[in-house]
């Protein structure tokens, strides 16, 4: 009973402990934490808000890209402003993106130098103890502590793995260890205590990039920036072990990195199907967030093999066609953003493999990102009488070249056991 | 004199025809005429026809209502007639005719006539109402994703077959209407020879589609057959339903055709959406036995995307 009740006051005091802490870090750094909110001109109302932080004396404010991604893509349909923790308004100006890691730089007018956040120089060790700072749903400026717990496996995108309530109006607040240094930056949550923070570094590159050249033009720095992460991702793709796995009588290419991951799925219990189906899907878990209706940079390959039942090869073949007829894109654009898909479909024999395939594919442009494009690939085989292999995928956000060399690659690798 | 004279309707179709061997004939309300129209806009005395050993004329009979040539307002008065003149009297019209009147060429039976006895041959009705009902049947059973038992496919398979016999019974209505023979049987013979052609062109289409790649450049050429098919039916239609010269009928097919594709070409333009974020692409496939052209190599197939790419940038630029 002794034994519990000491270790009951032991707890008590460590959380009034962290409680003091966190206060002690959000009084001085306060001055230097901002809300940053985008005000829709036509209604003067605010259409979006998120959290930033100083990282200059002379008013260099770090948030997220996502935060001002309306008035990146739209400039003239917002403006920019912050609120300080003394309630004063200003408006900022937009500096530079790095849309793959979600992280912007704005700025504000300053007359004196100011206080700012310090950066770490160093990666957190794990299970460190964090806090984040943010304005969450529009309440005015808290702490939330949290745990450090080392990179997410899963990302080909570096994001830290936080242990602690990041909620969404956060987004774009800094993250700091107890020396009051910035270690990451709130950037998403996956409900209850996860949330993902971008590593501190990759602001300090975009801050030191922007020291040696600001970009002229945001939208000419956000296509060199999703052409370089697309070209590295596909490269590395085309570039890693292609292991075939078997799928009912069917061999399917899935790609041995891990940040694409499967799933697969039957229908092996229900005895009263016509067709035995088995399914295999491979994603990349991340998407680049380009505005709340447009997101690239998505992959997926998708697989099904079909077996018939004890039914007429006509047959088996109208359901199967009913499967391949409606293919979607795996992301998120509108009208604003790509053109509609143009497509061409042929019957293919890759040589060296031992199947024929009906194979279909489909591509859109992007108006804003010229030389960048959303594909599509489905192929069904026609070459077994009560058999079939379905395989597709679809890429967002890939140049030319880049998409055929894995088109390519795909056609060549999908083949019969 | 003889004298022939024609009761017709407004719109000039033949309800009466009278032959006359005498040089006076009275036309009016009154049971003593000639002629009794049942008009009440006419007159009980209303119109003389008198031939005055040269020539006949025409007199109105001081009518509340008046008697004209067609559409003239002159009130006739000793009116000289032509073989062919139209009288207006009340709401009524007559035709003057003489003996000598000429009258059209005889029209030649049809060549088509020898096809559509064929066609309405009860055994060649039997077979293609029945041909068409199994066809139906036969492609609710194939898109059928469960196992169907044979009343499943019976219900929907006679009711299409219904629907699809709705045309020739309305063509044929159509022609009782308008005073013409009503040949429900060769109307319901031919339509049903064609909706199974039309089942015929779907399978060859289909073949086609799943045959050729997206490059041969003449697929719209399969498009067009289901339009002269339908052409071709509805000018059988005619042929039997209605007595037209050969411009009218075409005109005829010509507009029905147009507004059974236009009409529906219309509708899936106005069901368009501004954007369609979906990728609209020829899915078809048929077992392994139908494929009989060669197939492509991969780098075949990426090089002819070339083409897409130019494509949609082009549009992109433009937008």
């Amino acid at each position: 009973m002794k034994g519990i009740i000491t270790l009951l006051l032991f707890t008590v005091s460590m959380i009034a402990q962290a409680t003091e802490q966190a206060e002690e870090i959000f009084k001085q750094l306060a001055p230097s934490l901002y809300q940053i909110r985008l005000i829709d001109k036509t209604s003067g109302e605010k259409s979006s808000i998120g959290s930033g932080f100083q990282i200059t004396d002379d008013g260099l404010i770090g948030t997220n890209y996502h935060v001002i991604s309306g008035y990146a893509r739209h400039p003239s349909k917002y403006r920019m402003e912050y609120l300080d923790n003394l309630g004063n308004k200003g408006q900022l100006e937009l500096k530079s993106v790095d849309v793959i890691n979600d992280l912007a730089l704005v700025k504000r007018e300053t007359t004196q130098p100011m206080p700012f956040f310090a950066i770490s120089d160093s990666v957190p060790a794990k299970g460190e103890e964090l806090f984040s700072l943010g304005n969450p749903h529009d309440l005015g400026m808290i702490v939330v502590p949290g745990t450090y717990n080392g990179l997410k496996k899963e990302s080909f995108n570096d994001r830290i793995h936080f242990t602690g309530s990041v909620n969404s109006g956060m987004s774009g607040g800094p993250v700091v260890n107890a020396k009051t240094e910035v270690v990451g930056i709130n950037v998403a949550t996956s409900g209850n205590q996860i949330g993902f923070l971008v590593p501190h570094e990759k602001l300090v590159a975009l801050f030191n990039n922007y020291k040696i050249k600001p970009p002229e033009n945001i939208e000419a720095q956000m296509l060199e920036q999703l052409v370089e992460n697309q070209n590295k991702l596909i490269s590395t793709i085309l570039n890693s072990e292609w292991q075939l796995k078997q799928l009912g009588q069917g061999l399917i290419p899935t790609v041995d990195v891990p940040y694409i991951r499967c799933w697969g799925d039957s229908n092996a219990d229900k005895t009263d199907a016509l067709i035995l189906t088995a399914v295999a899907n491979c994603t990349l878990e991340e998407d680049t967030f380009v505005s709340s209706n447009f997101f690239t940079g998505a992959i997926e390959m998708d697989y099904r093999y079909m077996q018939g039942k004890d039914l007429s090869d006509t047959k088996f073949y109208t359901l199967y066609e009913q499967q391949i007829k409606r293919a979607g894109p795996g992301n998120k654009a509108t009208k604003d953003d790509v053109t509609e898909f143009q497509c061409q479909h042929d019957i293919v024999t890759p040589s060296h493999q031992n199947i024929k395939n009906k194979a279909i594919f489909c591509t859109r442009a992007y108006k804003d990102f010229a030389g960048l494009y959303d594909v599509l690939y489905i192929a069904g085989s026609i070459d077994q009488n009560n058999r079939a292999l379905v395989s597709h995928f679809t890429i967002a956000g890939v140049q030319q070249d880049t998409a055929m060399a894995f088109t390519k690659k795909f056609m060549e690798s999908v083949t019969w056991k | 004199m003889e004298i022939i004279i024609e009761e017709i309707s407004r719109g000039h179709k033949l309800i009466g025809r009278h032959k006359f061997l005498k040089d006076s004939v009275a036309i009016g309300r009154g049971y003593h005429n000639d002629i009794i129209v049942s008009d009440p806009h006419v007159c009980a005395d209303h119109l003389n026809i008198n031939f005055n050993g040269e020539y006949w004329t025409v007199s109105d009979a001081n009518t509340i209502n008046g008697s004209f040539i067609e559409d003239s307002k002159d009130l006739l008065n000793e009116h000289r007639v032509e073989s062919g003149d139209i009288i207006t009297l009340g709401k009524s019209q007559i035709r003057i005719l003489f003996p000598n009147h000429p009258v059209e060429e005889s029209v030649t039976f049809s060549p088509f006539e020898n096809l559509i006895d064929i066609a309405r041959n009860p055994a060649t009705i039997v077979f293609s109402v029945l041909l068409f009902a199994i066809s139906t049947g036969y492609l609710f059973y194939l898109n059928n994703p469960k196992d169907v038992t044979f009343t499943q496919l019976f219900v929907p398979a006679i009711k299409m077959t219904l629907i699809f016999g709705l045309w020739p019974a309305g063509i044929a209505l159509v022609s009782l209407l308008t005073k013409h023979d009503t040949r429900f049987l060769s109307q319901l013979g031919i339509c049903f020879v064609f909706f199974n052609l039309m089942w015929v062109n779907d399978i060859l289409e289909r073949f086609v589609q799943f045959n050729v790649s997206s490059q041969w450049p003449f697929v719209w050429l399969i498009a067009l057959i289901p339009i002269a098919l339908s052409f071709c039916m509805f000018w059988f239609n005619c042929i039997i339903g209605f007595h037209t010269t050969k411009k009218r009928r075409i005109a005829i097919c010509i507009g029905l055709t147009a507004l059974l594709f236009g009409g529906s070409a219309l509708i899936k333009i106005s069901k368009k959406p501004e954007f369609n974020p979906y990728p609209r692409y020829n899915a078809t496939l048929m077992t392994p036995d139908f494929h009989v052209t060669s197939s492509s190599s991969v780098e075949e197939f990426v090089k002819d995307s070339d083409k897409l790419f130019k494509k949609v940038s082009k549009k992109a630029k433009e937008d």
